[in-house]
């Protein structure tokens, strides 16, 4: 039976990794692939299957006048908007939700559960229910096909996932840390900076995590709010596609443009292993 | 250190509906310096309002609050100098165990030397010593526990010490010796501690004084033997003491004495002036003997059942309605019928509309 147990523990895992793993395989030898290796039939090993070739990664950086896309700028672009974004949608997220779980608000028949929803309501609406307004709204104040424009609508769209989950998290952990550290001496501000706000460190990850993950993967507003000036790595990528599909260059940016979010999960997945999730009162 | 008066302090989580629910009644109280004092009563009678009402973490509807004399009512909660200690251990997570001590002091700009003297010496009481690197979080629940009373008692100059079940999730041994090590902090530092319970015996081993409350009333405050021998209300007889007090609906008969089921009982109270026929006469189990030869005050019961409780032997009995219960030694022989139990006058509390009278 225990035997049983392991083995089917096993190949479950097997079979999940292969299932996880296998579609990068396919990028990373087809990214090494030409038209010629592309469409002769299935192959895998380099040098064995096929002869391997960079032309699809230089494809990635030369620039469109040599028949490249340069993916360079949009890349530092799509980094510096959704990191910019995610910080300032998590620190006013953090401060709303703080504020959310510990105050009362009330004004009429709007209390904190409806000012929570409001924000979690922002998500629920399809997208394309923003864009005409987002459209207008940026270029009432010169922002369209601007970073500056791009950072502001996704902290609009950001700041409800950081709000949601903070909420959540603050209202597990117990009122009476807080109440100790007024006690202990601390003012309310020092009490969430130097109590709750350590304590939530989980908490505030995750949120990174998910405003990170959203703001990186992003294509319809940076589609339809940007043109020439300012492109976001999404856009470009999507630019690389002709009447003959690259799929060798689609792939190779296709993990380019996953590479940071593999990394921010490694990060992620080490902190969180170390069981700083559970436990954290009582 | 300081002497806590609270004048006419009252509180209701709902003060602007047109019918308040009161959590306190009002109250006046004064907690002298230096002293062990117990807050006693059942689950929401208003024993931990009436902690953060003291503490400044809830302000109360009407009444003042005065640290020595001085009005503090209104400050906040970090400017009171008091010290709290709630029933589940508050650990501060990312901090070490020496972090975690040291907050408090760190919080009022206390020197690096004085600190560490502080928390070395609180770490030594609470056998937290060979933690004091640890990261706080890894510790079990009665060493988190430990953790939050350390931080309690690192001030030396806290106006009190309030402790809000803080044993719960204690072992009974460690129970044990925690409580006394709280008074022996108490005798040396002259700290008042204030300690929440529903636990009599806790209340009992721990305090000089206890206010027993219920029903956000405070109904008596007084020495465990005061509370034990002289209750104030019915409900303290009952709630104080195990098994609770024996109660029998009775009618005066004279001016010191008082009828149970056609029995005629002596008491030290002068019943004069008692306005109703029903009262009520109370008397602790421990103080009902067997009758050897007292010829008053003697009842005859038929014995139910006798419970063999380890140290004492507890008797159940039954006269006509009323069941009485009675402590006796182990030692003592218990016939099977016709016993007699004698209740002895100056032990009776006779209680009318169920205040003592």
């Amino acid at each position: 039976m225990n035997k049983l147990y392991i083995f089917l523990k096993y190949f479950f895992i097997v079979v999940w990794t292969v299932f996880v793993v296998a579609p990068f395989l396919w990028a990373l030898t087809t990214s090494f692939k030409d038209f010629q290796s592309v469409n002769g039939g299935v192959t895998y090993i380099p040098w064995v299957d096929f002869e391997p070739n960079l032309e699809g990664w230089k494809v990635l950086i030369k620039s469109p006048a040599k028949g490249g896309v340069d993916i360079i700028e949009p890349y530092f672009n799509s980094l510096f908007v959704t990191c910019t974004a995610s910080l300032i949608s998590i620190i006013l997220g953090t401060l709303s939700a703080y504020a959310l779980s510990r105050y009362t608000f009330k004004a009429g028949f709007v209390k904190n559960n409806d000012i929570t929803f409001f924000f979690i309501s922002q998500r629920i609406m399809p997208p394309i229910v923003l864009s005409i307004p987002f459209f207008l709204f940026l270029s009432s104040i010169n922002l369209l096909d601007s970073l500056t424009g791009l950072i502001v609508v996704y902290i609009v769209l950001l700041m409800p996932i950081a709000v949601w989950i903070m909420v959540d998290f603050f209202n597990k952990v117990p009122r009476e840390i807080d109440e100790t550290a007024l006690i202990d001496g601390c003012n309310p501000y020092q009490a969430f900076l130097k109590v709750v706000l350590p304590n939530s460190i989980p908490g505030l990850i995750v949120a990174g995590m998910f405003c990170i993950i959203f703001g990186w993967i992003d294509f319809f507003f940076a589609f339809i709010l940007t043109f020439t000036e300012v492109q976001l790595l999404p856009v470009k990528i999507v630019a690389l596609n002709s009447s003959v599909t690259p799929w060798w260059s689609l792939s190779a940016s296709a993990l380019v443009s996953v590479a940071p979010l593999i990394i921010v999960a490694f990060i992620v997945e080490r902190y969180l292993s170390k069981g700083n999730l559970s436990g954290a009162i009582k | 250190m300081a002497k806590i008066d609270l004048s006419n302090i009252s509180h209701s989580y709902n003060p602007n509906d047109p019918n308040p629910v009161y959590a306190l009644n009002p109250f006046s109280m004064t907690w002298e310096n230096g002293n062990r004092y117990a807050i006693l009563g059942p689950s929401g009678c208003g024993k931990t309002t009436m902690l953060n009402i003291v503490s400044g973490l809830v302000r109360p509807s009407a009444g003042r609050i005065l640290f020595d004399d001085k009005d503090v009512t209104d400050l906040k909660t970090e400017d009171k100098n008091i010290a709290q200690v709630f029933q589940f251990p508050v650990i501060y997570n990312t901090m070490t165990v020496y972090e975690n001590l040291a907050f408090p002091l760190k919080c009022r700009d206390f020197s690096k030397s004085k600190t560490d003297e502080r928390v070395n010496s609180v770490a030594e009481t609470l056998n937290l010593k060979s933690f004091l690197n640890s990261p706080a979080r890894k510790l079990t629940a009665d060493q988190k526990q430990l953790i939050s009373l350390g931080r309690g008692l690192v001030r030396e100059d806290v106006a009190a010490v309030l402790m809000d079940e803080p044993l719960t999730v204690i072992d009974p041994d460690l129970k044990f010796r925690l409580r006394r090590n709280l008074k022996e902090i108490n005798e040396q530092y002259k700290t008042t501690l204030v300690y929440v319970t529903h636990d009599q015996n806790e209340a009992m081993t721990f305090a000089d004084n206890i206010i027993v409350m219920s029903e956000g009333e405070v109904v008596q405050t007084g020495s465990p033997k005061e509370l034990f021998e002289r209750p104030n209300t019915t409900f303290v007889g009952y709630f104080i003491g195990s098994p609770a007090m024996n109660l029998f609906e009775s009618e005066v008969s004279s001016n010191d004495s008082v009828k149970i089921n056609n029995n005629l009982i002596k008491t030290r109270t002068n019943l004069s002036n008692i306005k109703t026929k029903n009262i009520k006469l109370g008397i602790r189990s421990e103080f009902i003997k067997i009758a050897q030869n007292q010829n008053e005050n003697l009842i005859n019961v038929n014995v139910e059942k006798v419970e063999d409780l380890g140290n004492y032997k507890l008797i159940t009995a039954k006269m006509g309605n009323f069941t009485i219960k009675s402590k006796v030694t182990r030692e003592t022989e218990i016939p099977n019928q016709n016993v007699k139990l004698h209740i002895p006058a100056e032990k009776c509390c006779v209680y009318e509309d169920n205040k003592l009278i």
